[in-house]
């Protein structure tokens, strides 16, 4: 798995905990609010997603830890496949999009690779980028949060 | 060497991996849907990566997802458990192509048995008895009607690409066959994709009785003794016991060796099943196999205190197996109930939601595979398998007693499970005197009040 830039990485949800510090010799250690001893490999934004979800049944989702309470107009870009998130076609090119980016429907905002394959991916809403909420190069999984946008 | 190996299945059996593993100092890395977020095993797994939605073809079962975890966490190995993408002959070639072990028999094994006619006819070249039928699938309703007149009623008509106990019918005359033939064409067609059907002599009240294969990669071939699976309702199993209380030494000799010239005839690697049905002179025929571990797994490990999904990944590992058919000893009696989440007194309706309190029985002889735990929201997305109460003992008397004594000390609160009605069936004499076919639980639900299981 790529490691991510950062040396160190807080988190705080409501019961919930995480903190990622690169340690001593280098390796990310990482303390969790749920008490587990050994250390494991969290991708920053951790299960489960909130109210910007769709509607999953209630049961389902009542006993994960809550999300931020979100602000008006607020959503997110999450990502519809497993892979490695891009910003850019090319280690030369461009960022799709920044923070103040318009974009569309139809907007490729990245590229998630997926076994080889560069997959375009669309911005799927209307609005402005507000924060690229992951890193260049960084694995995702499937529903994880990769841009904040302001709708509309 | 295999370090790192990513689970492609939920529930207990993923439970199940990830412990062996850890015995084995394996990491590991679950893969889920946002159904299991809260699952015990995606919590104790070493990694997790979501792969989707809550319904299993939006998660479980897409192979591209669960292949490209597999490359951005770098793992070395992919158990598929039971199920799922388990006995998926393109998930497994996939595998391959990819350079990551797939934790099972080659994808030509998964391929050839996963056919149930192509497989008849190959265990048949073997000398394996197979029950009389057609030679493979039949053409047409003609064809089919005359080979259940050679063959004699009742027969049963079953679908090519079924298995697992699904797209069955049974005729009992030519003027039920007509239509019996074309409801199970039509059933497969629509489950499977695939509407060829084949007929089979229905041998009436059969024990079930199936064998654990082992094999490794340097040609060895074992079996593990075998399972007696015959209480299920509507083709699926409630309560396996191993040894069976049917089969004699002889007996179990003759089909052991049948089984496993069954698994060479399949070129079989891993852990596998040879089901055989069991009439009451002892005649015994093949019907299937499963290239997969199998959710009564634990009634073989208990018996014979071989751990077999640890044997798996040693055999994907490449290593011997280092024991031999001698070695092997049927040293305790085991018996497992599986616990669903069902209404017994509502014809078995699905209960999923929240479980309340949950106390799972304990002590000597007792053993529980399972993900549940107090507060554990059931998703209502999946089966409704919730755990396996397992007991074992010196005797199969000891092994009865402490399952209903088990049984007894069990809670699960929040919703209804089948536990009384395994209670009902350990206090059941036919049951008790080890005298269960596979008709035994139409009877028993016909004789017995509904009060006492519900």
């Amino acid at each position: 798995m790529k490691r991510s830039e950062l040396s160190e990485f807080a988190v705080e949800e409501e019961g919930f905990k995480l903190k990622i510090r690169r340690g001593g010799n280098g390796q990310p250690l990482v303390s969790s609010g749920r008490g587990s001893n050994s250390p494991f490999i969290a991708l920053p934004d951790l299960p489960p997603t909130a109210a910007a979800q769709p509607a999953v049944q209630a049961p389902a989702t009542s006993a994960a830890p809550s999300a931020p309470k979100e602000e008006e107009g607020v959503g997110y870009i999450k990502s519809p496949m497993v892979g490695t998130f891009y910003r850019a076609a090319s280690p030369e090119s461009k960022p799709f999009a920044e923070p103040g980016t318009k974009v569309v429907e139809t907007t490729v905002v990245c590229i998630i690779e997926a076994m080889k394959i560069m997959n375009e991916i669309q911005a799927e809403a209307k609005g402005t980028i507000l924060e690229v909420l992951v890193e260049n190069g960084q694995p995702v999984e499937y529903g994880q949060r990769l841009f904040k946008i302001k709708q509309g | 060497m295999i370090q790192k190996i990513l689970i492609a299945n939920r529930g207990e059996i993923a439970l199940r991996i990830v412990r062996a593993c850890r015995e084995l100092g394996i990491k590991t890395l679950a893969v889920y849907s946002e159904a299991d977020v809260q699952s015990l095993h995606v919590q104790l797994a070493d990694e997790a990566i979501c792969i989707g939605g809550p319904k299993s073809a939006d998660s479980y079962l897409r192979a591209d997802r669960i292949i490209s975890a597999a490359e951005i966490a770098d793992v070395d190995a992919i158990h598929p458990g039971y199920g799922f993408l388990s006995e998926n002959a393109k998930f497994a070639e996939q595998c391959e192509s990819c350079n990551i072990k797939f934790i099972g028999p080659k994808s030509k094994s998964i391929k050839m048995m996963g056919d149930k006619a192509v497989a008849k006819d190959t265990v048949k070249k073997a000398g394996v008895p197979t029950v009389p039928g057609s030679d493979g699938p039949v053409e047409n309703e003609a064809e089919a009607i005359k080979v259940a007149r050679k063959v004699g009623y009742p027969v049963i008509i079953k679908a090519v690409a079924g298995g697992g106990g699904r797209g069955m019918r049974i005729a009992h005359n030519d003027i039920s066959f007509a239509k019996e033939y074309h409801v199970a064409r039509g059933e497969a067609e629509k489950a499977f994709g695939n509407g060829a059907v084949y007929i089979e002599r229905y041998i009436e009240k059969p024990r079930h009785i199936e064998f654990q294969i082992l094999g490794d990669s340097h040609g060895k071939i074992l079996h593990l003794g075998e399972r007696d699976c015959s209480v299920q309702r509507r083709h699926q199993k409630l309560i396996e016991e191993s040894p069976s209380p049917f089969l004699t030494s002889d007996l179990r000799k003759k089909m052991g060796k049948a089984a496993i010239r069954a698994a060479e005839a399949a070129d079989y690697e891993n852990a596998g099943t040879i089901e055989f049905l069991v009439d009451a002179k002892g005649n015994f025929y093949f019907i299937e196999m499963n290239t997969r571990i199998q959710v009564e797994h634990p009634v073989t490990e208990e018996c014979t205190g071989i751990d077999l999904i640890k044997q798996q990944i040693r055999v994907a590992n490449g290593e011997k197996l280092d024991f031999d058919q001698g070695d092997i000893k049927f040293e305790k009696h085991a018996i497992e109930c599986r616990i669903n989440a069902e209404d017994p007194s509502r014809n078995f309706a699905p209960s999923p939601g929240t479980i309340g309190l949950y106390y799972p029985p304990g002590g000597h002889g007792i053993r529980i595979d399972s993900h549940a735990y107090s507060g554990y929201v059931i998703p209502p997305y999946y089966d409704s398998m919730i755990g396996k109460l397992i007991s074992f003992g010196s005797t199969r008397k000891v092994a009865l007693e402490r399952m209903y004594r088990a049984l007894s000390e069990y809670l699960i609160r929040g919703i209804k499970t089948t536990i009384p009605l395994h209670k009902a069936i350990m206090a059941d004499p036919v049951f008790i005197e080890g005298k269960a076919t596979t008709a035994y639980m139409e009877d028993f639900m016909n004789r017995t009040p509904p009060d006492l299981f519900s």
